[in-house]
């Protein structure tokens, strides 16, 4: 078991490891071609729950034939029973919509503290099926809602009461039953706090254990409920899905602009996560043997990854370039992966001349599936106390040599150049939607959040420059009362400077910015797949495909659903 | 109604950016009300006293640093409220503090000074003590006093009701003793004439914080939809052309 200390050592001082430097780890386009990983919080939630075998199962199920009602799971984990409530209403094909912008839904739940008597169960269906507009006490935790994909439910269910398998093919092209378009925990809507969440309830400590966890139970109700409806439709022919089908349906989700200003306002632990994953795959070039039987799993692995990249279905064009890309690299791959590998890091630095940026990425990944004992005890370290913390005493000389140090990236860009500072993000007055405007076309500007990084930098460099000049001695908090309007940005620097990573290096606010690349990465940290690009600014993906059934919880787990395949190309590929 | 600390975070970090308050101290003022609110000390309370004056901070002068040595200085925050001023001024003490062993600093024409106390606690968690002490009121005069030990996480606070007349020099004034070798704990004294004396332990801070995790803040209908009218100068009016700026189609 690793410690603090231990991660400490590895990290920093004369013992560390040796890890890839922030400029190259930190470029947004780098994180945006991010994957999957063993540290992916999903893949992290279902090794805790299958290794401590979460006892899962209904206390109420009133549903009626056509799959409406109110359905309750109560969850005994180690440190306590918890309640996950789900009201499934009829929603009419036009209200259906997947944006923040929408008010009903096919289905909305509440994961609960404790077991749920009638009483509370009516109040949460007075408030849970509102969302946004409705209320509940700190005894919730995370809400959340899903809209169906009518046309694969509606084929399910016809197939499951005809007495037929889903087509895996077919399901290979939308491979979830829903999609959920929100899921909010932190105290939204009058909900416990994270603070809360993390000292009271252990299970769910990490960061978005309890949010991944609604997900997973909605993805179990997703495949409970098609058969339900089928069962009552058609008793005489109904069959039951077969698990390894079952088990290939994830859980779909859209996600938008709203998680960009999060990456942007949480640099501890964005930095934190991005810490981890470095210092496993600097674990793995260390200390991973090469032998034979590891070089064979790489290439199965290189070989999954390739089919799994070929039934991604997108029509987004930029996307579909970018599953090609991966395609060659991954061909590439594997031919330079036959050759005799004595340590990864030659493997890595080839990667790195002859492979895209998500070709590289996903050999990380792949690297990280190789060794669990090197890397699945850094699960327990991505919480991160978020104190953006002033050093009052740093020089002002000083300051300016951190800038120049780990901002240097922010001081090469030109914010003079046409574009530059052409977009703005703001809050709307539609639901507080997350939203990007153009400068030259609209108006709002005023009123931007504030996420432009590197221009901020740019702005407090300029005037410390001035200020060193007289005052090469005063103290940071010297200048913080003569230049009181930089207190956010020079904190935020000190305490970046504090970190390996730090801050993400792109300016937001420029016209050309991918916030594809900001989605992305935060998805790829939650251990999303099959990237659907719908626009510039929202992606729909696939959560859990591939994971582990409830039914399987207590059963044999191998941890081994990275990059899951179509059930039958896998068993085309065995048979081949 | 009940509130999560997130959403009340949240909503006054809205509402005072729409203030005209600039990065960085939107946060600290959001911080500082709840600090209070969540350790029982009726953070609500003194923003209700503030909320009239919100916005009027814009057109002051920003704070000037009136007299300095290595060992002291002396602030004039000309009017502000604590809420966009007193962090820095205790960011100063700090800084002296680190460099000679102790430092006061007095700050001069700052209103509701009890927000101190979370600028107090966070030099507290990172290693240094702290005590305050300022007067309060134009016909009644209260006093008040914070610390904090070097490494605590939370502070104590006294407050108490004297039989002194105002003075014109002390109004407003504030003064800050912060040491990074001596841990300063703070009680008012027993004054002759003293009322309403209260003394709060860092451990029953501890435990207003415990209740507040668990339960979540309650807060006034009415000052809830003040706060959020407010915060509602961050948001940009809806069109057709702002909706495709999220990425609808």
């Amino acid at each position: 078991m690793t410690t603090p200390a231990a991660i400490h050592a590895a990290l920093r001082g004369d013992n560390a490891l040796p890890l890839r430097p922030a400029s190259q780890v930190m470029d947004l386009e780098r994180l945006g071609a991010m994957h999957q990983s063993r540290l992916s919080f999903m893949r992290t939630l279902i090794r805790k729950i299958m290794r401590e075998r979460w006892q899962i199962s209904p206390a109420l199920f009133e549903l009626d034939n056509d799959g409406y009602g109110t359905v309750v799971y109560e969850i005994q984990a180690p440190h306590g029973l918890f309640s996950f409530v789900l009201f499934s209403d009829y929603l009419a094909p036009e209200e259906r919509n997947d944006r923040v912008i929408a008010t009903k839904w096919d289905l909305t739940m509440a994961l609960v503290d404790g077991k749920v008597d009638a009483d509370y169960v009516e109040q949460l269906r007075q408030n849970v099926p509102k969302q946004e507009a409705g209320r509940v006490d700190a005894r919730v935790f995370v809400l959340s809602r899903a809209n169906r994909s009518a046309r694969n439910f509606d084929y399910v269910v016809d197939q499951l009461a005809s007495g037929k398998q889903p087509d895996v093919d077919r399901i290979a092209q939308v491979g979830y039953l829903y999609r959920t378009t929100a899921v909010y925990g932190s105290g939204k809507l009058g909900m416990a706090d994270w603070e809360k969440v993390q000292s009271r309830w252990p299970d769910f400590a990490r960061p978005f254990a309890a949010e991944m966890f609604v997900c997973l139970m909605l993805r179990n109700f997703s495949l409970l409920q098609a058969e339900h409806i089928a069962r009552h439709r058609s008793p005489d022919t109904f069959v039951e899905m077969e698990p390894e089908i079952k088990r290939y349906f994830g859980i779909g989700n859209s996600t938008g602009l709203g998680m960009a200003p999060y990456l942007v306002n949480h640099p501890l632990l964005i930095n934190q996560w991005v810490e981890m994953r470095e210092l496993a795959l600097a674990r793995v070039r260390v200390l991973g043997s090469v032998d034979s039987r590891v070089q064979q799993q790489l290439q199965a692995l290189i070989e999954r990854s390739a089919t799994h990249t070929r039934q991604i279905i997108t029509e987004d064009e930029w996307q579909t370039q970018n599953n090609v890309q991966v395609l060659k690299d991954l061909d590439a791959l594997h031919q330079q992966a036959g050759q005799p590998l004595e340590n990864w890091d030659a493997l890595i630095q080839w990667s790195e001349e002859h492979c895209s940026l998500q070709g590289q990425e996903l050999l990380v990944s792949i690297l990280l599936e190789l060794y669990p004992e090197l890397v699945n005890d850094l699960e327990d370290y991505c919480s991160a106390e978020e104190f953006l913390d002033l050093d009052p005493l740093m020089t002002v000389s000083t300051l300016k040599a951190v800038i120049e140090n780990r901002y240097d990236w922010a001081l090469n860009l030109d914010f003079g150049e046409s574009g530059a500072r052409e977009i703005f993000w703001y809050r709307s007055e539609e639901k507080m939607e997350p939203r990007l405007g153009n400068a030259l076309e609209e108006d709002g500007k005023e009123k931007q959040m504030a996420l432009g990084v590197g221009y901020a930098v740019r702005k407090c460099y300029d005037q410390l420059s001035e200020y060193v000049a007289e005052h090469p001695d005063h103290s940071t908090a010297r200048f913080m009362v003569a230049r009181p309007k930089l207190r956010g940005i020079v904190r935020r620097i000190q305490s970046m400077n504090r970190c390996l990573y730090g801050d993400i290096q792109a300016n937001l606010l420029h016209r050309d910015v991918l916030p594809m690349h900001l989605l992305r990465a935060k998805l790829a940290f939650f251990g999303v797949s099959k990237f659907d690009p719908r626009s510039k600014l929202w992606v729909r993906n696939t959560m859990f495909q591939g994971a582990p059934l409830l039914e399987d919880i207590g059963k044999t787990f191998n941890d081994d659903w990275f990059m899951p395949l179509a059930p039958q190309s896998s068993t085309k590929q065995s048979a081949e | 109604m009940h509130i999560s600390m997130n959403e009340l975070k949240a909503s006054l970090r809205r509402c005072f950016e729409a203030s005209g308050y600039f990065v960085g101290n939107y946060e600290d003022a959001a911080n500082m009300i709840l600090w209070l609110e969540k350790h029982g000390l009726n953070g609500l309370g003194e923003l209700e006293r503030a909320l009239d004056y919100i916005d009027v901070d814009r057109d002051k002068p920003l704070s000037t640093v009136v007299y300095e040595d290595s060992t002291s200085a002396i602030i004039d925050s000309n009017g502000r409220s604590a809420l966009n001023c007193i962090a820095a001024s205790v960011d100063l003490a700090h800084a002296k503090a680190l460099e000679v062993g102790i430092a006061t600093v007095t700050v001069h024409n700052c209103h509701n000074r009890m927000f101190i106390l979370k600028a107090l606690t966070d030099c507290g968690r990172r290693g240094i003590s702290v005590a305050a002490y300022w007067q309060n009121g134009s016909d009644t005069v209260t006093e008040h006093t914070a610390a904090i030990k070097a490494g605590a996480r939370y502070p104590s606070y006294s407050e108490a009701t004297t039989s002194l007349k105002p003075s014109d020099d002390d109004r407003q004034a504030l003064t800050i003793i912060c040491s990074s070798r001596v841990d300063l704990t703070t009680s008012l004294q027993r004054s002759e004439g003293n009322r309403n004396a209260r003394h709060v332990s860092a451990e029953q801070v501890a435990q207003n914080k415990e209740h507040s995790v668990d339960q979540g803040i309650d807060i006034d209908e009415a000052l809830w939809a003040r706060i959020n009218k407010i915060g509602e100068g961050v948001l940009v009016e809806n069109s057709e052309r702002s909706r495709q700026g999220a990425g609808g189609r």
